[in-house]
């Protein structure tokens, strides 16, 4: 019986596991917009993970300028992953589909560092997670009447170092930094 | 004790259902052979094609800048084209598909999928030794192409910085060396 309780134990501990781990992580769990990309016109989907981060960031020389900058940026990075959806017709998303991303977002550590709404140019909203001290990732989210689109970095990110990646690593020119400024 | 033992024997049977089947064999094939049965076409071996389009791609890219960039290690490439065929279906389908038969070997990096211009571009990664193999599949309305080549660590990293554009030089490449 003790030891049936055992086998009970450590398999309830292997399934709990990598639902711990996730808790903690701060990529966001982006699936469930995939089913936007039969309506959109346009569909990016972008998923840079550890490994290639890391392989990334080994392969690029130090001695080569340009290189050696990008080396800097993608350090310390654990993945990069995009989802961009552009649609012809307005309304082709839903607040479901926007709540699926701010719920998490809503999560513990989790910071909303920027929200500017313009109707010319649509919603950005810039979130941070904090582990502590420590930023441990951010997500971007840009929507406006025909486009939806979520960024999501994970790892050690600032706006500056989101600003440097944009139109890199499958990052979208998203103008955050000019963004933020006109806003203050 | 018995009933311990056979509990015992099936957690592990449980565990080993749920580690994931990897995909055997040659991938590249799998790919056109996949291409192949969904949208009901055939591929083209290199000498029947239409030699023009081709020619206008190698004179374009030398204009450009001289001679184009070489991406893949040589002799590593490996190219399947469709050319005048209809690829009309369901592009979220196909991607479904074609994430299940690669995800488990390949890495997918980026997938774009453009109804306006009816055309689908996919590049996966894996590792290979010290080296890496890029899979790129662009799917446009009438025509299509397959195309693995191997990279060194190097331009890895330019394809990851670049993935669409990188993607694009892979094909450009494989189509300009084969018809060369």
């Amino acid at each position: 019986m003790k030891a049936l309780f055992r086998i009970n134990l450590i398999l309830s501990l292997l399934i709990a596991l990598p639902l711990v781990v996730h808790a903690q992580d701060s990529r966001l769990q982006l699936g469930s917009l995939d089913h936007l990309a039969a309506k959109a016109n346009q569909t990016v989907d972008v998923s840079i993970d550890e490994r290639l981060m890391k392989m990334a960031a080994k392969l690029l020389s130090d001695k080569d300028t340009d290189e050696r900058d990008v080396k800097k940026l993608v350090e310390g990075l654990k993945g990069i992953y995009v989802k961009s959806f552009e649609f012809e017709t307005e309304g082709q998303y839903s607040a479901g589909d926007l709540e699926t991303i701010r719920t998490q977002l809503r999560g513990p550590g989790w910071t909303r560092l920027v929200n500017v709404t313009s109707k010319k140019e649509g919603n950005l909203e810039v979130y941070l997670l904090f582990n502590g001290d420590m930023v441990g990732g951010l997500a971007v989210l840009h929507t406006d009447l025909k486009e939806f689109t979520v960024v999501n970095i994970v790892g050690p990110v600032d706006l500056d170092k989101l600003a440097r990646l944009e139109g890199q690593f499958g990052v979208p020119e998203l103008g955050v930094e000019k963004k933020t400024k006109n806003e203050q | 004790m018995k009933n311990v033992h056979t509990k015992f024997l099936i957690a592990i049977a449980l565990l080993l259902l749920c580690t994931p089947v990897h995909a055997s064999g040659d991938d590249f094939n799998s790919v056109v052979k996949m291409i192949e049965q969904f949208y009901r076409v055939k591929h083209q071996s290199i000498p029947f094609l239409a030699k023009a389009g081709m020619k206008v791609a190698t004179t374009a890219a030398r204009i450009k800048g001289g001679e184009a960039k070489r991406i893949a290690e040589a002799g590593s490439i490996k190219l399947a084209v469709f050319e005048n065929q209809a690829f009309a279906g369901d592009f979220t389908r196909f991607r479904a598909s074609l994430n299940g038969a690669l995800n488990d070997t390949w890495m997918p990096l980026i997938q774009t999928l453009s109804a306006k211009n009816v055309e689908q571009n996919y590049i996966y990664l894996r590792n290979v030794g010290d080296k890496y193999n890029v899979l790129v599949i662009n799917i446009a309305e009438h025509d299509a192409t397959v195309v693995q080549v191997t990279v060194s660590g190097k331009n890895l990293a330019l394809l990851l910085k670049d993935p669409e554009g990188t993607g694009k030089s892979i094909t450009e490449e494989a189509t300009i060396i084969d018809q060369e």
